[in-house]
């Protein structure tokens, strides 16, 4: 590499390369996860270990997650399926001019996967051509790179049709004395020529599929004409166009945006995908609080209410709720060592290395405090007559008594959401959850995490003693079907409460008895006594059981500000304290809380000087400032070079006088010169930099002055 | 039966006899037809009357061919060389010969490559069309047809387009025939008048104006008639052909509701076609009944096969008892239906009358256009809560005027004082148009979070989640109007339309600026249900 001459006058740029390492380079050293605060006890490998059980743990919540979304996601993607293939069948007739069929999906949250899932019952890329016949369309995407013009607009929507070679093999001709390829003429006889080949019927022609992808940021102009020209062929050409609208439904972007002799030529019909609170409580309610899913790592009320905060407040799409379970688990795995341990144990001869002794310390310590609760009887010495495989052994425990609780909770909470239910149905108010300004059921969920569910299941407790004997009867077979769907593992885990169920519909008088002994209301209060203690017993805090935070993340606090960050706050902070934000390096010499200024980089010296100044800065006065702070940089680098030096050898310049004197001298001025450029430089770039940060502002004003825009930093 | 092509000429008998006669006589080379309300229609009209000159045997009349194209679809020259040249060939191009235009077979010229090629392709065409009429008459032994015998008619559609898309070519184009020295007229048609789109310096030649009257309220009742689409089915259906007579009688009443807002054809027939289906039910569903009721007497008298009663014109009195039922419902298929707030057979399911109205009050229309008025809240329901606090503020900055900002937004110890007394200067000013008319203005995005960050601090407070970091007053709000969540909202906000952006999007030198892209009703929805009294902080509220 040859170095620039800085020195040569005709250059007005140098272009200094990068000499560091590229990315790539320095991906082969990259750290999956960030280090644990507790470094000092994990295992040697634990990092490993840990990002095992984070994928393990993750990818199950993503994959439940996922088929959730699906699902819910399915009855109206087979409403637009159904009604591409039926958009020329129901056609009024008495239409002035047949119409193009436009479906317009309104669709605020979660665009892609769900056009993905459409296009996946529309789409007939991958059909062989047996199948052919019984395609019910072809479909083509158009993006909004795609349709900077007309004649790339038509291009691709043409090209798109077109280009599948094992449709219909392609036929080159003259391209001169042809059809050009954004000619829709083209596509027409290439649909011509596919019903000829497959002799496709009039009634079963496979429509042709136009998706319009970002729908808004599409140029009306364009999009206008190709509206009016495929209008034009759509008695010979079965086009379909869907619009992926990420707008709200109303007020309609198609009707504010698209003039109105345009629209007359669309037959549009809105499909609106479902959002909002509701989605994601069923979302939440499915993956974490459902009997049948069983989550490796469960998630906290802190992390939940900002989940419901961040998709009010910021982001509704889904994606950003997937986002934020994500860096969850991410931050539950990589803050503690012992989550290694969420699905598996590691074997004991792991466990056995002396570098594990930390670890299995910590661990030791963690089975042994919660122990103590029971057992005080515990002495100093128990934990050399521990032996590994009772270690291992306990650890296990802890795990299935956790998974139990976890089951259990979710079973009492899908009881309790039950109980709810049919009190409003019955037409009590219940709890109110539903009822404006009363706690959705995310706060809900909130409550049992916590424990604070108590009330409210006395309350409703109260309220089964007061049913009558009908009604009685009504809710235990509710709740008798509801145990009975329960996975055959927790059912058999619960099997005393479904005797007492039983019991109680057996004690009930037959209904047509008449309730003159007041039976059924001693059925009643039984049963409401029973079921408050059975659901607090059931709605216990999962933070009672053992090393409970390896399954549960507890309300220790989301990250927010990684998902969400405040960027003014960050700018400040990394300009105040920039060693709090670089990457920690292995020596342990970063304790130290707060810097000298003098230890700062440029820029940093510079904005505390700036956070001194008034409202306007002088430059000279700045740059002054910042020349003093530099020499006292300076001169401590050089002493520091002295101390360290110092025990080696001598200096060599202060061995040599006399007569190199005058030559030293001249040094001392040519270094001087080079410190004072030097100086200048680096004042130019640190306020280059702020500058380009935008902290300062040129008004011209005054010379030689600029302004300040950032007041009132408390640090 | 009448033909297809007599119903295209309802109300153009003139026209099509001017058009027919200059076209089979001695044509002007360019025709310029200026119709501002219905050029689809009178299109179709030229084309009818085209295509009947052309049907005819070129006895001793000249053999005329024609071609139509729309300026829309021919968006490129060679677009439009190629389809002039197809359809006066009436060649359509095949897949397996590589979608191969009409060429002569031995000939490799290109057509289409430039304006010099379109005059010989033009040349080619009327060449070979003139042999092809030579080969004809050979095997039919009639007399021999001149070579100057063809004449080519091109009529272009939409031809306003071309000033736009093809301005290069308008000139050559209106002197087609004087270039290539045939036998050819040129027509435009088109919505605006010549003189809007009339090339500079006079280079074209100024064409033979024809001018298309807009149609007579009887002439659109009489088009519109026409078109009913007569099923050939004998069971009763809304299309059978006794209703012809009713048909016309509902298309009369339904022209006095929408002629005074309309006056094309196609739009009319639109509506029509939505009302008619529900218009028709219950005189069907009459019959239906009153065969029912037949069937059950016969089953009980005795087993004869009476032919039942044939669906029969339905009388006077039904049909004024129709017009009563129906007569509200048409304003509202008008106002719905011309701005296409939803389409015809959406509209036709939906407003479908109960069965058997004729024995019910005419009382259940009312209810359908309650429910519109409440559709803007549900729609923007869905944005999360800072893109309503931005698009709200976007609408203040788009509609204040900056410098009263701080009166507006400003907290000091005179607030109140401060903003009554805006309001007041304002009325004694001289009347000005209120901003919210005028558009929006565009602000820099600076602003926009400052009165965000106001708008914040004044009602989003309660709601947060609880900080205790934050100690200082505002300091909370400052924090939550710079953070990332809120740039990338407005983002996608600008994205989705509901903000444009005024300044391009490559530029980095200073803040971007916006425009809001929401009316006042949208934003007054909005702050609604954020509880923001939007109309206190409107500089000019009307």
């Amino acid at each position: 590499m040859t170095v620039p001459n800085l020195d040569d006058p005709n250059q007005a740029v140098f272009c200094i390369p990068f000499a560091g390492k590229t990315d790539e380079e320095e991906e082969d050293s990259h750290v999956p996860l960030p280090r644990s605060i507790h470094r000092e006890r994990d295992l040697l490998d634990g990092e490993k270990l840990r990002i095992d059980a984070y994928m393990e743990a993750w990818s199950k919540c993503l994959d439940r997650v996922k088929s959730l979304i699906y699902a819910l996601h399915a009855p109206i993607a087979a409403d637009i399926v159904q009604e591409v293939s039926t958009s020329y069948d129901s056609v009024l007739s008495g239409l002035p001019y047949p119409e193009l069929p436009v479906i317009s999906v309104t669709n605020p949250t979660s665009a892609s996967t769900f056009l993905d899932q459409v296009t996946a019952h529309t789409n007939s890329s991958e059909l062989d051509n047996e199948e052919l016949f019984d395609t019910t369309a072809f479909t083509t995407h158009l993006y909004p790179t795609d349709c900077v013009n007309l004649t790339s607009a038509m291009k691709a929507m043409i090209g798109g049709f077109v280009a599948r070679s094992h449709i219909l093999q392609e036929v080159k001709g003259r391209p001169a004395t042809s059809l050009v390829n954004y000619d829709i003429e083209m596509l027409l006889a290439w649909y011509t020529a596919v019903r000829d080949t497959y002799d496709i019927k009039d009634a079963c022609k496979p429509k042709l599929v136009v998706l319009l992808h970002d729908f808004e940021q599409l140029d009306p102009l364009v999009i206008q004409d190709v509206f009016s020209i495929c209008s034009l062929y759509v008695s010979r050409l079965p086009l379909v166009f869907i619009l992926a609208l990420s707008s709200p439904a109303s007020p309609s972007y198609l009707h504010t945006t698209y003039p109105r002799s345009t629209i007359a030529l669309l037959r549009v019909r809105n499909y609106n995908v479902p959002s909002g609170a509701q989605l994601l409580e069923e979302l939440v309610q499915k993956t974490f609080f459902d009997p049948e899913f069983e989550p490796d790592v469960v998630i906290g009320p802190s992390v939940l209410t900002f989940i419901k905060d961040y998709h009010d407040r910021h982001d509704s799409s889904l994606d950003a709720m997937i986002k934020i379970l994500h860096l969850a688990h991410l931050k539950h795995f990589s803050a503690e060592p012992l989550t290694l341990l969420v699905n598996t144990t590691p074997s004991a001869d792991i466990l056995l290395e002396r570098s594990a002794f930390p670890f299995i310390d910590a661990l030791f310590t963690r089975l042994q405090a919660s122990g103590e609760r029971h057992d005080t009887s515990s002495n100093a010495s128990g934990w050399s007559e521990q032996t590994l495989p009772t270690l291992i052994a306990s650890v296990n425990n802890a795990r299935g008594s956790f998974r139990a609780r976890a089951r259990r909770l979710r079973t009492g909470f899908g009881i309790l959401k039950l109980v709810q239910k049919f009190m409003e149905q019955q037409g009590y108010k219940g709890l109110g959850w539903n009822l404006p300004g009363g706690a959705g059921i995310l706060d809900v969920m909130n409550d049992v995490l916590l424990g604070k569910i108590g009330q409210d299941v006395k309350f409703l407790g109260t309220m089964v003693k007061k049913l009558r004997g009908a009604q009685l009867g009504a809710l235990l077979e509710i709740l008798h079907t509801y145990f009975n769907s329960l996975p055959s593992r927790i059912r058999s885990s619960e099997e005393e409460a479904r005797t007492k169920l039983v019991f109680s519909i057996n004690a009930l008088p037959h209904e047509t008895v008449d309730d003159t002994s007041g039976i059924a209301s001693q059925v009643a209060a039984s049963f409401g006594e029973w079921l408050v203690e059975y659901l607090n017993g059931v709605l216990a805090p999962l933070e009672d059981a053992t090393l409970w935070d390896i399954w549960y993340t507890g309300l220790s606090p989301f990250p927010a500000d990684l998902i969400n960050p405040s960027v003014r706050a960050s700018i400040v902070a990394g300009l105040l304290e920039p060693h709090k934000f670089a990457e920690a390096s292995d020596e342990e010499d970063n304790e130290r809380t707060s810097l000298a200024l003098w230890e700062l980089p440029d820029t940093s010296i510079l904005f505390r000087r700036y956070l001194d100044s008034g409202k306007m800065i002088n430059l000279y006065d700045w740059f002054e400032s910042f020349q003093l702070e530099l020499e006292t940089q300076r001169k401590a680098l050089k002493q520091r070079l002295v101390q360290r030096t110092s025990g080696s050898h001598s200096p060599t310049k202060r061995g040599r006088k006399g007569k190199a004197k005058a030559a030293e001298e001249a040094d001392e001025e040519d270094d001087l010169d080079k410190w004072k450029l030097e100086v200048q430089a680096r004042f130019m770039r640190a306020m280059q930099e702020l500058d380009y940060l935008g902290f300062i502002k040129h008004t011209g004003r005054k010379a030689d002055h600029v302004q300040r825009v950032v007041y009132d930093i408390h640090d | 039966m009448k033909d297809a092509s007599d119903d295209c000429k309802i109300g153009y008998e003139e026209f099509s006899d001017e058009i027919s006669t200059l076209v089979d006589a001695f044509p002007p080379p360019f025709i310029y037809i200026n119709d501002a309300t219905s050029p689809r229609l009178t299109a179709a009209a030229v084309a009818a009357v085209l295509k009947d000159i052309h049907d005819k045997e070129p006895g001793g009349l000249r053999r005329v061919h024609y071609a139509m194209v729309n300026a829309v679809a021919c968006f490129t020259t060679r677009l439009l060389y190629d389809s002039t040249l197809n359809a006066l060939t009436r060649w359509s191009a095949n897949w397996a010969d590589g979608c191969a235009n009409w060429g002569l077979e031995d000939d490799t010229q290109r057509f289409n490559e430039n304006f010099d090629g379109f005059i010989h392709g033009l040349r080619a065409i009327s060449a070979y069309l003139c042999s092809q009429g030579k080969g004809k008459g050979k095997g039919k032994q009639k007399a021999q047809t001149d070579e100057e015998d063809v004449r080519l008619v091109i009529v272009i559609e939409r031809a306003e387009r071309l000033k736009e898309t093809l301005p290069d070519i308008l000139v050559p184009l209106t002197r087609l025939a004087e270039l290539t020295q045939l036998d050819l007229s040129v027509i435009f048609i088109s919505e605006v008048r010549w003189e809007d789109m009339r090339p500079s310096l006079g280079a074209s030649p100024d064409p033979y104006f024809i001018d298309i009257p807009p149609p007579t309220k009887e002439i659109i009742v009489r088009r519109v008639t026409s078109e009913f689409p007569i099923s050939d089915d004998p069971r009763p259906s809304p299309y059978h052909p006794s209703l012809a007579g009713l048909y016309s009688h509902f298309v009369t009443v339904l022209c006095d509701v929408c002629f005074p807002f309309i006056h094309d054809t196609q739009e009319i027939a639109y509506i029509a076609a939505a009302r008619w289906p529900g218009f028709v039910q219950p005189v069907l569903d009459d019959y239906r009944r009153a065969i029912q009721t037949r069937r059950d007497e016969m089953d009980l008298d005795d087993e004869d096969d009476d032919p039942e009663p044939p669906f029969a014109s339905p009388s006077e009195d039904v049909r004024m008892r129709l017009s009563r039922l129906f007569n509200t419902s048409l304003n509202m298929a008008l106002e719905e239906l011309y701005p296409r707030l939803t389409n015809a057979s959406d509209w036709a399911s939906r407003n479908k009358p109960e069965p058997d109205l004729f024995s019910k009050q005419p009382a259940h229309f009312a209810r359908a256009t309650e429910q519109s008025a409440k559709r803007v809240d549900d729609g923007t329901q869905a944005l999360p809560r800072m893109s309503k606090f931005i698009l709200v503020a976007a609408f203040l900055a788009s509609t204040n005027p900056a410098k009263s900002d701080l009166r507006m937004f400003g907290r000091g110890l005179d607030e109140k004082k401060r903003k009554r007394r805006s309001r007041k200067t304002m009325k004694s000013g001289q009347a000005k148009v209120p901003q919210r008319l005028l558009g929006p203005l565009a602000f820099p995005l600076d602003r926009l979070l400052a009165i965000l960050g106001a708008l914040l601090e004044e009602n989003d407070a309660e709601t947060r989640l609880p900080a205790p970091e934050y100690t200082i007053p505002g300091e909370y709000t400052d924090v939550e109007t710079s953070r990332v969540g809120i740039y990338s909202a407005i983002m996608e906000l600008a994205a989705m339309r509901l903000l444009h952006r005024t300044s391009p999007g490559d530029r980095i030198d200073g803040p971007p600026s916006f425009k809001c892209g929401i009316s006042y009703d949208v934003a007054l929805a909005l702050a609604r249900q954020l509880a923001i009294p939007l109309n206190d902080l409107l500089w000019d509220p009307a």
